[in-house]
């Protein structure tokens, strides 16, 4: 048995390190936020909360973050409504080419963002959307009504269908079964969906980069034209506020619907 | 149940991804085919010179097999280094599971210039990888990281790492222990049990696992962009560059078409490898 033995101990030391290095960046970043100096120096030289006070009170910073809340929730919101029908219909309704539709709608997220973010620079600029919100809360709906679609699917078939079968016969108009038996029979998937998508959208570079108006920028845009520009602690601080976000957004994710489950 | 119930539901969906992505791709193909002047911008008329120039100009050949070379090595990276992971978190019974498993997709979630800068700060020439190798006694000076092919297969290795995990997370869930016990009763070494039997049953997971993280590395723009700074160009960057700072869009539509083409085609081939599997087990 210590063969055996061995070997789990092995596996068990080769998880733990391959952990650490998916959270090594993570963890230098957050140490560099603190740091005195005013250039990026990991372990810190002192302690310090100025860099997070120099991006709040940058209002370039927090136009970014503004303007990037905004339209993940309007792109949330779109693609949930999308989404949902979406799916609902490739799984409870007939439809001829169904699995070619399912694959369509996928399509984007299998072309490189690159490609998507280029074709909707030249798209937009022929038709005018360019540096609207409107424009870039449809380019960024195109590649999160996937990520509703997958997450709601999941849950709608874990749901008996004569559920709300049952409620029409009982009397219940369409609509009025789908909202009140089979929406809230599925709403752990419609709120991974929606986290899914707010994440997805809120991060994106490949696509906003493209479609941002003069005087226009989302947050990861932002951090990443200044880093291009050079590298200092406000960046990590803002970093760091991410990751504490993100973080706390995950474990409530988890304990409130198993998001685990979604991925 | 009326017969059109289901398109009128799907309408909205189908109507955003024609106009915000079928529509838009399929523009970029005349727009591949215009003449380019420097300085005077797209003409009329017809030229596949966007296209020969892709296939015969060294520089281009560079890039296009710079992001191939990066798409198979960082590939063969996520698959070494993940498996055991997946191994683990899909054979383990113990109740930190689920919260290793999001411990995984923590960096997914995280933003991904976030992530990237992370590793500026390590790969840098003072940073704390190469302060780490200089204290080892490892190397004398500082080795270069960033901008060249090291420091675009760490960063992107990291990046999608998650990714090759959790597929196949799945793919050796789906694998009933009984089959390992089984070969082992039978007298099967541990070594031989997972070499004949684990390992050739998780082979579809392998190999979608391997399709997406190729896929996804030579479709990378922000990581190679930050990693590998303007000089060091990958097809993505370059993409970006003729559509933003050289404005040649036809070239840029052409190396687009190039990328995608490489990518479905990928895709297809991989679907036909995982029914033909299907077919004989």
């Amino acid at each position: 048995m210590t063969a055996a033995r061995v070997r789990a101990w092995l596996l068990r030391g080769w998880v733990a390190l391959v952990m650490g290095f998916l959270m090594l960046p993570v963890v230098v970043i957050a140490l560099a936020s603190f740091s005195r100096t005013s250039y990026l120096t990991v372990p810190p030289r002192g302690l310090t909360l100025r860099w997070f006070a120099a991006v709040l009170g940058d209002p370039e910073y927090v136009h970014a973050i503004v303007f990037s809340v905004v339209l993940a929730l309007v792109a949330t919101i779109g693609s949930l409504g999308a989404g949902v029908a979406a799916s609902f219909a490739l799984l409870r309704r007939r439809v001829a080419g169904g699995a070619g539709v399912a694959a369509l709608l996928n399509a984007p997220l299998v072309f490189p963002g690159v490609v998507v973010g280029v074709a909707l620079l030249q798209f937009y600029a022929m038709v005018h959307l360019n540096g609207t919100l409107a424009g870039l809360a449809l380019a960024h709906m195109v590649i999160t009504v996937p990520y509703v679609v997958r997450a709601v699917t999941a849950s709608l078939q874990g749901i008996d269908p004569e559920l709300e079968h049952a409620a029409r016969v009982l009397g219940a108009s369409g609509p009025v079964a789908f909202f009140t038996v089979t929406l809230p029979l599925i709403r752990p998937g419609v709120a991974a969906g929606a986290l899914f998508s707010f994440i997805v959208s809120f991060d994106n570079v490949p696509v906003s980069i493209f479609l941002l108006g003069a005087g226009q920028t989302t947050l990861p845009v932002k951090i990443f034209t200044a880093i291009e520009y050079g590298v200092d602690p406000s960046i990590a601080a803002v970093s760091t506020m991410l990751i504490v976000l993100t973080g706390v957004g995950l474990a409530v994710a988890e304990r409130w619907i198993g998001f685990h489950r979604f991925v | 149940m009326k017969p059109g119930s289901g398109w009128r539901l799907l309408a909205p969906a189908l109507l955003l991804l024609l106009i915000a992505f079928v529509v838009p791709v399929g523009m970029m193909v005349p727009t591949s085919l215009r003449p380019y002047v420097p300085l005077v911008g797209i003409t009329g008329g017809f030229t596949a010179r966007h296209y020969t120039r892709l296939v015969t100009d060294s520089y281009y050949l560079e890039i296009i097999g710079r992001t191939l070379a990066l798409g198979l090595t960082v590939t063969c990276a996520t698959l070494v280094i993940g498996y055991p992971v997946a191994f683990f978190l899909a054979r383990t019974r113990s109740r930190g599971r689920n919260w290793l498993t999001i411990l995984v997709v923590f960096p997914l979630m995280l933003n991904l210039v976030v992530r990237t800068f992370g590793w500026i700060a390590l790969l840098a020439q003072n940073g704390l990888v190469n302060q780490a190798l200089q204290a080892l006694g490892v190397v004398d000076g500082p080795v270069k990281l960033l901008f060249n092919f090291a420091g675009l297969l760490i960063g992107l290795t990291h990046i999608f790492l998650p990714f090759m995990v959790l597929v196949l997370i799945g793919a050796i869930q789906n694998i009933p222990r009984d089959v390992e016990d089984a070969a082992r009763v039978l007298g099967a070494s541990w070594g031989s049990a997972f070499l004949r039997v684990t390992l050739p049953l998780s082979a579809p997971g392998i190999l979608s696992g391997s399709i997406l993280v190729f896929v996804l590395t030579i479709s990378a723009l922000v990581t190679p962009r930050l990693l590998g700074g303007p000089t060091y160009q990958v097809m993505s960057t370059l993409i970006y560059d003729e559509f933003l700072s050289r404005l040649n869009w036809p070239a840029g539509s052409a190396q687009s078409l190039l990328l995608t083409a490489m990518v479905l085609a990928l895709v297809y081939l991989s679907g036909r490898l995982a029914r033909r599997a299907g077919a004989h087990a």
